[in-house]
């Protein structure tokens, strides 16, 4: 359990996540009971077995469409500003706002 | 109105001058208001009787509807709110995406609404696609169309409920670990997940790149097979879209000529049959292997023996893939920043103030990727676990050595009541040990309507098919819809 605590304090911290006491002690405690399940893959025999990154990337003729390596303009919006940028919540001329980092 | 069901009952009905695209679609946004279902997250009602109106006037000129060179006229659909529409609010059931309006189309959107497909609205799921029941919403459960205490399965929930409750006439969704078949199944409807690659996923918001794919949830198969065709096919926008052209199962069903169920093999996996599902289930998927075998297919038993692996390995491989995919929502390109972020000391402050909107499974999922994917843990998790996907993936690929199509359960239970298994994370997982490990394979499957339990909820017959071997499989499901149990 508490070995569970801290990996959960430790990747919380490492994924940007801010947890409530009571969230920390609810998903250590679930963490727990998962990693504690997956446990099962270790009785598996993986000697020699490729791992699987994406299906069907071994099947020779079905190889990806790719597009040219061309720089697109983004569309801009009526007051000229690029469409892209309407994601971002805070957004200055042609840039996104973030809060001084130096 | 009485709307029709099918692609071809409402092109028949526009022939016939019974139902115009209008009236039709303004049915549907008429229905949509009076729903308590909570389907929909947002409803373009301007921008979908915009579509029919043109359709209309397209209608007028031509004097019948051109099904060759449009084959989605005037058909109104509903779209999962993990695809973008231009310009429409699309939040993927997040707070964090609360006023992402994208700047682009998923070109599975672009495709069908090119084919004179209308969009009628986004339609509500779990955050992210992960769930299994539609209660992860940020904006509240999706009803189940015939027994409002209970879900419509999920991840694509509102898709499933839209379809069944008249609410569409079709709804596209996304399936990685079972998200369009378990809610058809739940829900009495047909629910299609093609090959992985087969769709382009440009515009689909990620959730597990690896294993994410669009679906469709249909009231026919024929319908699921129109659909599919129109989106299938290379795209220069996702690599990992095969560089195939589209597919014509449609036509190909169209053309009928009967099965010939005598060289039909039929796969029974026997770690399917445990008899860990729910007595009534049982019941429904024997009837209609007994079906199978009564129109001279022969039933042969088979072992898919990874499967008691599978749950493990998706909940490694997926929640890494997630961990990944979901690092961009930071309040800076994306998502939402409260006013507490501005003042954050740092950098680091400033991504968790921004990340608070995460719902509690998607921070769940988020811990354990992280976890699987951090230093000296990777090897042991995610490492291992994508071996062990190659294991499940040469199960299936031996099996289709012997048969032509797998038959299966699509879940253990039918539609739950809401509330019934949100405690316990691990349990609602386990559930959807039936559709994960063809998602992991990469493989099409589907979800068929094969009877109801004792209080009359649908059950949903699976099959599955050998890679890229859509054609097939659709043709058997159509044979089971026409004659087999109901």
């Amino acid at each position: 359990m508490s070995q569970a605590l801290d990996i959960t304090r430790k990747v919380a911290d490492l994924a940007r996540l801010e947890l409530s006491a009571s969230e920390f002690e609810t998903y250590s405690k679930q963490l727990g009971d998962i990693l504690t399940y997956v446990e099962r893959l270790k009785q598996v025999d993986v000697t020699g077995v490729e791992p699987m990154l994406q299906p069907h990337a071994d099947q020779t003729g079905l190889r990806p469409s790719l597009r040219g390596d061309v720089v697109e303009e983004s569309p801009r919006d009526a007051d000229g500003r690029p469409t892209v940028l309407a994601g971002g919540p805070v957004v200055t001329d042609d840039a996104y706002q973030v809060p001084p980092i130096l | 109105m009485e709307k029709p069901r099918t692609i071809s009952g409402i092109h028949d009905a526009y022939d016939a001058k019974k139902l115009s695209p209008v009236e039709l679609t303004r049915a549907y946004l008429d229905a949509i208001s009076k729903s308590d279902h909570n389907a929909y997250l947002e409803v373009c009602s301007q921008r979908a009787l915009a579509q029919a109106e043109a359709a209309q006037k397209q209608l007028a000129t031509k004097g019948k509807v051109p099904r060759a060179e449009s084959p989605l006229f005037g058909i109104p659909l509903g779209i999962k709110d993990v695809l973008t529409i231009e310009g429409v609010a699309t939040t993927c059931g997040s707070r964090i995406l609360e006023k992402y309006r994208p700047p682009y189309t998923a070109t599975a959107v672009e495709r069908l609404e090119k084919a004179g497909a209308i969009s009628l609205g986004k339609l509500n799921m779990d955050e992210f696609a992960m769930g299994s029941s539609n209660e992860n919403s940020a904006f509240g459960p999706v009803k189940h169309p015939t027994h409002p205490d209970h879900v419509p399965g999920g991840s694509s929930g509102g898709s499933a409920t839209a379809v069944a409750a008249g609410l569409c006439a079709a709804a596209l969704g996304s399936d990685t670990g079972g998200s369009v078949r378990q809610p058809a199944s739940f829900c009495g409807l047909v629910g299609f997940k093609p090959t992985y690659g087969r769709i382009s996923r440009y515009g689909l918001i990620a959730y597990a790149s690896s294993l994410d794919q669009v679906g469709v949830l249909t009231n026919t198969v024929a319908d699921a097979a129109t659909l599919f065709d129109i989106m299938s096919g290379a795209d220069g926008r996702d690599p990992t879209c095969v560089n195939q052209p589209p597919t014509k199962t449609a036509a190909a069903l169209a053309a009928g000529g009967n099965i010939d169920w005598k060289k039909t093999r039929v796969g029974v996996p026997k770690e399917y049959f445990g008899g860990g599902s729910q007595p009534d289930v049982q019941k429904a998927i024997q009837s209609s292997l007994d079906w199978f075998k009564s129109q001279g297919a022969q039933l042969v038993d088979i072992s898919l023996p990874h499967t008691e692996h599978a749950i493990a390995t998706y909940y490694l491989v997926a929640v890494a893939e997630a961990s990944s995919n979901l690092a961009r929502f930071d309040g800076v390109r994306f998502g939402s920043r409260p006013a507490a972020a501005d003042s954050a000391p740092d950098l680091a402050a400033f991504y968790r103030q921004c990340r608070a909107a995460f719902g509690p499974e998607v921070k769940r999922r988020i811990i354990l990727g992280t976890y699987a994917l951090s230093s000296g843990y990777y090897d042991a998790y995610y490492r291992r676990a994508c071996q062990v996907r190659s294991l499940i993936a040469r199960d299936f690929r031996e099996a289709f050595m012997k048969v032509d199509v797998i038959a299966a359960p699509v879940s253990p239970v039918t539609a739950f009541k809401r509330g019934e298994k949100t405690a316990d994370p691990l349990q609602m997982y386990l559930m959807d040990i039936f559709t994960i490990p063809a998602s992991l394979a990469g493989l099409p499957a589907l979800s068929v309507p094969c009877g109801k339990d004792g209080v009359g909820l649908p059950i949903g017959l699976h099959l599955i098919g050998a890679p890229f071997k859509e054609e097939s499989l659709l043709r058997f499901a159509q044979g089971f819809e026409k004659g087999g149990p109901k």
